[in-house]
């Protein structure tokens, strides 16, 4: 029997935007604009589908040249526009799942902008990766987001 | 307006069922429908299981005091999607809730089992985001508590045949 373990995290990450919900809320909706902040480095020649509907598949699929393949496999669970996304998704670093997710995405009207909530929770499986690790890319992901939306 | 909030819980339970019996429990479509699905007040219109990474369980179910609690006919609906299945060890799985159609949570749920001297210990850990007009992570893990007692009556009630 194969030593299997999993750890268990939740983070929540809040940001603030000079934009309104509507501006936020396309960045995820609309695949050709979530292409152009969602994904990894420029190098990783990242490969993004997404179907924007509760029930729907989103995959992004890249890595470094010649190596590990990182994949992302999601789907969409709730969406209520301009207010609310939950997306759970897969992490494979090539064969090898590491994580699931729940990622629950909330835009309120902030002042003449908005907030930006993110909460994920996740089980890290077999020692691959852990909550900590995750936050932190995914606080670079909201960066990118951040300054697509000033472009 | 919506409103959302997140909730986790954990509940260890031990049985006198082996880590395969265990599993086949959760694995097989009509042994999971006779202790998940079920059950006084409730009104089972369709159950479905294709357990396999990327399967889906479904079922709808009347809620029989639904006039009651809350003044309309009231049908609840549960969907799942099988994340990971590792046999006789791990699943992993997502699942939504629905009222009338409308969806009021969206869960993930680790279930672990883990051989012991007396049989396994089944481990669940639930993480939860809900919705406007949800039942909350209470009574989620009240309602887990119950279908896992469930699950050991139906372990006990077919030990002899199995």
């Amino acid at each position: 029997m194969t030593a299997r373990n999993t750890t268990h995290a939740t983070f929540v990450i809040e940001r603030d935007l000079a934009h309104p919900p509507a501006k936020v809320f396309a960045a995820y909706a609309d695949p050709k604009k979530k292409a152009k902040w969602f994904g990894g480095p420029p190098e990783w020649k990242s490969q993004h589908t997404m179907d924007f509907r509760v029930g729907g598949k989103e995959v992004s699929q890249g890595g470094p040249p010649d190596g590990v393949v990182h994949k992302m496999s999601g789907e969409y669970w709730d969406i209520v526009e301009n207010e609310r996304i939950v997306l759970s998704y897969e992490l494979h670093l090539d064969a090898t799942r590491i994580s699931v997710s729940l990622g629950t995405t909330e835009i309120k009207s902030h002042g003449a902008g908005s907030k930006l909530i993110y909460t994920e929770q996740g089980v890290y499986l077999d020692g691959y990766d852990d909550g900590g690790q995750r936050e932190e890319g995914t606080r670079e992901l909201l960066g990118q987001l951040e300054s697509y939306l000033k472009t | 307006m919506t409103t959302t909030t997140h909730g986790s819980f954990v509940i260890e339970r031990a049985y006198s069922a082996s880590p395969q019996r265990l599993f086949a429990a959760w694995a097989d479509p009509t042994s999971k429908r006779a202790w998940f699905v079920g059950g006084d007040g409730w009104d089972i219109q369709s159950y479905e299981l294709d357990f396999r990474e990327g399967g889906r369980e479904t079922s709808k179910f009347l809620f029989l005091k639904g006039e009651e609690m809350f003044g309309e006919k009231t049908v609840f609906g549960n969907q799942t999607v099988f994340n990971e299945i590792v046999p006789d060890e791990r699943i992993i799985f997502t699942y939504s809730m629905d009222r009338n159609g409308v969806r009021f949570s969206v869960s993930l749920a680790t279930v672990e089992i883990k051989a012991d001297s007396k049989g396994s210990r089944l481990i669940l850990t639930e993480n939860a985001a809900f919705f406007e007009g949800a039942d909350g992570i209470q009574m989620r893990e009240q309602g887990w508590q119950e279908l896992l007692g469930k699950l050991s009556s139906f372990l006990n009630e077919t030990g002899a045949t199995q």
